[in-house]
């Protein structure tokens, strides 16, 4: 059985014409030494996944399931403008941070993992394909403990970042880092389950069995809109959100980490798809 | 472990653009770089490239959609899936560079036609190979896009097959794609690791050349019997001594090639070929090389195959897979061109003409930046 044995939940507005917030001081005490030549993507990741981790007893091959759906944005621009608006070769550090991997080398390096390292990503539900991709492996044995967090920055300025993303420009954008410390057997933690159902009266059909007063209902956002609205009604539950409503591509990690850190009672459940692919049914025990 | 079968491939490379025709050119030793001149930047670039040989212009921004869907129509129609199949197909896709060679054309033509509301990176994030890919095929099914630097494509393979056995999927389409673009071609000749000409593992080789490559995989859990390899597992680990490189000891490529070893109950004396990364960089050679010596007492018969179409980076293990897999198919392990000179240093010698292939077990190594090593198993069953 899959425990989620931790959490860690950052989610900060970007407000018009202010700067982002530094992570330079909350990093100080995170980072088990300076690291050089990082962005603001691995900056992110680093905060959330030491946050996750700390006062955790991490096995050395432990995985590392890092998601999102735009990564390092900001160096990507930087790196962009660098090549083709001045026609200068870019910096050495700027072309290897490019890479959604680089995040997930320092965030091994910096807890002392040696185990599997993956970046993965699905436009709008990065989450769901991490979380898969992590629960996967938990459930053939390849890794007993996973880290699993979505990260999702913003670059400056925010109607460049809004058009890029096909946004109107009246939409409230947010940075996250969301993390899940996930471990096979642990006994006094939530339980996590996948199931996944061909049919949309198959999940009904569980999801009625299994609910309980209190329990909490998450329709993902890819999922069409009839069916989730059905979904809600079925189930008399409101659809989770952040406290801020601000947006960033990945909101179903901010709701998930904001629930498992908030306190809140009972049971969660984080559903995705759609009746041409089927449909993932997240289980989240009391 | 049931592994999964390879029930048809797609493949367009500097070789030629369907996967028998690059087999064939491999087996006859072809190599054929071009060479690039690349004279915007203050300090003008050259270097020879793999390109594919279609007849348009290198970052013609059409490009990206054209060559994709040949290969995924290819590989789709080869897997004889039926309608319902194809509809539900899941996607795994690996790239380091996804779309970012349109990105960079839309925003150079922004710069000229409208450089007051021009922004960089307009198109951002990894999804356009899967959308013009389902777009192609009409599929529906869930996609899972990997972005670990060269080992892209192999992390995806490897979680398709994990998926295939867990049975939340019957069969997957795993793609990888690189496609010429300016950040990649700078970006590595910033780091000075691009070369004149390619010799991996050879004592004079000094780094590695570029090329692109599309590639597309179906796994199956169900295969016919006349279908002959399966991808039966795989390993990944992370090695945080350099963000280029694994540790040069070869600690960290021994432990992944013993994990892969370990899930699939092989023993190093039944491996009968390995496809080895061999980028001929100075430093990924030496952890290659080093790390293979500390599992294989005896190494059997090493194969680079970047000779013959280049490092195509994210895509490399699919691109790759296509190629050695369907050597195997064809009874030949494939030679290494530029293969001159020991290094004594290293001990590995890849073979240089071209050797039998018996049925049984291959391995085929793949290593990135960001620390990823990762090893995938393949097995040529006898008939």
């Amino acid at each position: 059985m899959i425990k989620l044995v931790s959490a860690s939940h950052y989610l900060q507005p970007v407000y018009d014409h202010a700067a982002l917030t530094s992570l330079e001081a909350p990093l100080k005490g995170l980072c088990r030494e300076p690291f050089r030549r990082i962005d603001r993507f691995i900056q992110l990741a680093l905060l959330g996944s030491a946050n996750c981790a700390s006062g955790r007893n991490l096995r050395p091959d432990c995985g590392i399931y890092l998601g999102s759906g735009l990564g390092p944005i900001g160096n990507n621009i930087v790196t962009q403008e660098q090549l083709i608006r001045d026609l200068e070769i870019p910096k050495p550090f700027n072309f290897i941070n490019t890479l959604g991997s680089s995040a997930g080398f320092y965030v091994a390096r910096n807890l002392g993992l040696q185990g599997q390292n993956f970046f993965i990503s699905r436009r709008g539900a990065s989450l769901q394909a991490v979380l898969s991709a992590a629960m996967a492996d938990m459930l053939l044995g390849f890794v007993t403990q996973a880290l699993v967090g979505v990260v999702e920055e913003v670059a400056l300025p925010l109607d460049a970042h809004r058009l890029r993303q096909h946004l109107s420009q009246d939409i409230l954008l947010a940075e996250g880092s969301h993390w899940l410390l996930l471990q096979s057997g642990a006994s006094d933690s939530r339980s996590l389950d996948l199931k996944r159902f061909a049919e949309f009266a198959a999940l009904e059909d569980f999801l009625k069995s299994a609910w309980r007063t209190g329990d909490r209902l998450c329709c993902a956002r890819s999922m069409e809109t009839h069916a989730a609205e059905a979904m809600r009604r079925d189930f008399n539950a409101g659809a989770l959100s952040d406290p801020a409503s601000a947006f960033h591509d990945s909101l179903e990690a901010a709701w998930l980490a904001a629930f498992v850190t908030g306190g809140e009672q009972g049971n969660l459940f984080l559903v995705d798809g759609h009746p041409e692919r089927g449909w993932s049914l997240f289980y989240l025990g009391a | 472990m049931a592994g999964a079968y390879i029930r048809g491939v797609g493949l367009s490379c500097a070789l030629g653009e369907d996967a028998e025709s690059c087999v064939s050119a491999m087996q006859r030793m072809q190599v054929r770089p071009v060479r690039l001149h690349l004279d915007e930047f203050d300090e003008p670039l050259q270097m020879p490239y793999y390109r594919i040989p279609d007849r348009s212009e290198l970052f013609d921004a059409g490009r990206f959609e054209r060559l994709l869907p040949p290969v995924a129509r290819a590989a789709v129609a080869q897997a004889g899936l039926t309608p319902e199949e194809i509809h539900r197909l899941p996607m795994f896709i690996g790239s380091s560079c996804f779309s970012v060679g349109l990105s960079e054309s839309r925003y150079a033509s922004a710069l000229v036609q409208q450089p007051e509301t021009a922004i960089p990176m307009p198109l951002c994030g990894y999804q356009d190979i899967a959308v013009i890919l389902q777009r192609t095929l009409g599929c529906k099914g869930d996609t899972y896009t990997y972005n670990t630097a060269c080992t892209s494509s192999a992390n995806a393979l490897l979680a398709a097959l994990r998926m295939i056995e867990l049975g939340w999927y019957r069969h997957t389409l795993v793609a990888g794609a690189e496609l010429a673009n300016r950040t990649t071609l700078a970006g590595f000749s910033g780091l000075q690791v691009v070369a004149e000409t390619l010799r991996p593992f050879d004592a004079a080789r000094k780094g590695l050349l570029m090329g692109e490559g599309i590639g597309a995989v179906v796994l199956s859990a169900e295969t016919d019997s006349a279908n002959r390899l399966r991808v039966i597992g795989g390993a990944s680990n992370c090695d945080t001594w350099s963000v280029t490189t694994a540790n040069t000891d070869g600690n960290s490529v021994a432990k992944v090639l013993n994990q892969a070893l370990h899930q699939m109950r092989v023993q190093p004396r039944q491996v009968r070929g390995i496809k080895a990364h061999g980028t001929a960089t100075p430093a990924g050679d030496a952890a290659e090389a080093l790390g293979l010596r500390q599992v294989f007492p005896n190494l059997p018969p090493v194969s680079v195959l970047k000779p013959y179409l280049g490092h195509t980076l994210g895509a490399c293990c699919v691109n790759e897979l296509i190629l050695y897999a369907g050597a195997l198919l064809h009874g030949f392990l494939p030679a290494t061109p530029g293969f001159e000179t020991p290094d004594p240093a290293l001990g590995v010698q890849p073979i240089t003409t071209p050797e039998p292939a018996p049925d049984g077990h291959y391995l085929l190594n793949h290593f990135g930046f960001g620390g990823n090593n990762t090893v995938l198993a393949l097995e040529k069953i006898a008939p």
